[in-house]
């Protein structure tokens, strides 16, 4: 069973009731809109705490450790954005052993230092212009690839971090090296199969 | 049948998506355009600098239109808000706000302007909400 369907089995006397009212009572679907929205906010809350708890705390308030794109040479903490890949890059190989799990997520970029991160799909594509020129809005669509269709997702990416913005903006491989703390950098994209 | 550690995990999220606020979309009529000239400097100083982070809350920044986040924010010594802006500073829960909004090439009174127009707008819609 594919995660968008999954269909909550707790017992017939619990429900799930959310802060605004909803519920979501045994036998019913999860929408696939609210499974991604959920999805990326654990995803950026990891990785919020990451940087403020790890990485402001250590390496700018205390000052006990660097945090590095090199960090085995440098021995330093790895940057939000290298955990970020590392956890989606686990995932991927974790769920393939878990047929019940079924999504992708990754973090890309229409300026990407590094091809690999940059869109392929028209989805992506179009999402990622999406959510740089309309701040604060997320995208979402469905698309087919290879016969299955998907739900997919797009939620800003932002610079936080004069360290993100002076590295991404001085960067050999860049395309882009005007970015401002605030500005909007790349994107998180979530995908779901979803049937029909 | 459904894997029991994936059902968890789909409680869990729901859990945790019924807390998520709104995403805030912020909109240039919301940056209240006043008639001082030193407030209207500060306001393209603001918008060029700060808008960024502060009118969505990025990396928890404080939005000046959500007079929650700033009621407790304007009985501050201006001064303390000053040296926040232009040296930095950590918040409790290790937020950062950084060394003059990440622009170096910004002045003391250039980060001060935009700290008044920041205060302003806050003030105005804690009025706002007031009345």
């Amino acid at each position: 069973m594919k995660l968008s369907s999954l269909i909550i089995s707790m017992s017939a006397a619990l429900s799930i009731t959310t802060v605004s009212g909803n519920a979501y009572a045994a036998g019913d679907t999860v929408p696939v809109k609210a499974m991604a929205d959920a999805l990326h906010l654990v995803l950026d809350s990891d990785r919020t705490i990451y940087t403020r708890k790890i990485v402001n705390r250590l390496v700018k308030k205390e000052k006990v450790i660097k945090a590095s794109e090199h960090f085995d040479d440098d021995k330093a903490l790895v940057l939000p954005a290298q955990m970020f890949r590392f956890g989606s890059e686990l995932v991927q190989k974790r769920a393939k052993k878990l047929p019940d799990v079924n999504f992708s997520y990754s973090l890309q970029s229409i300026w990407p230092i590094n091809k690999q991160n940059a869109p392929k799909t028209k989805a992506e594509k179009d999402g990622l212009k999406f959510v740089a020129d309309n701040k604060g809005k997320n995208f979402y669509t469905e698309e087919t690839l290879g016969g299955q269709k998907y739900f997919t997702a797009v939620y800003a990416d932002t610079g936080v971090a004069p360290v993100c913005i002076s590295c991404h903006n001085k960067h050999k491989d860049t395309p882009k090296n005007d970015f401002k703390i605030g500005d909007v950098m790349g994107g998180v994209v979530i995908r779901i199969p979803i049937d029909g | 049948m459904i894997h029991r550690g994936v059902t968890s995990s789909v409680y869990l999220l729901l859990l945790i998506c019924s807390v998520m606020p709104a995403v805030y979309a912020a909109d240039n009529s919301l940056f209240i355009k006043f008639k001082n000239e030193d407030l209207i400097n500060g306001r393209n100083l603001w918008i060029d600098n700060c808008k960024g982070c502060h009118a969505y809350g990025t990396a928890g920044a404080p939005i000046p239109m959500l007079s929650d986040e700033w009621k407790h924010r304007v009985i501050k010594d201006k001064a303390v808000l000053y040296d926040h802006a232009i040296n930095g500073f950590f918040g409790p829960d290790d937020t950062m706000m950084p060394e003059r909004g990440g622009n170096e090439n910004l002045t003391d009174r250039q980060v001060k302007l935009a700290v008044d127009y920041m205060l302003s707008l806050a003030k105005h819609y804690l009025n706002k909400q007031s009345n």
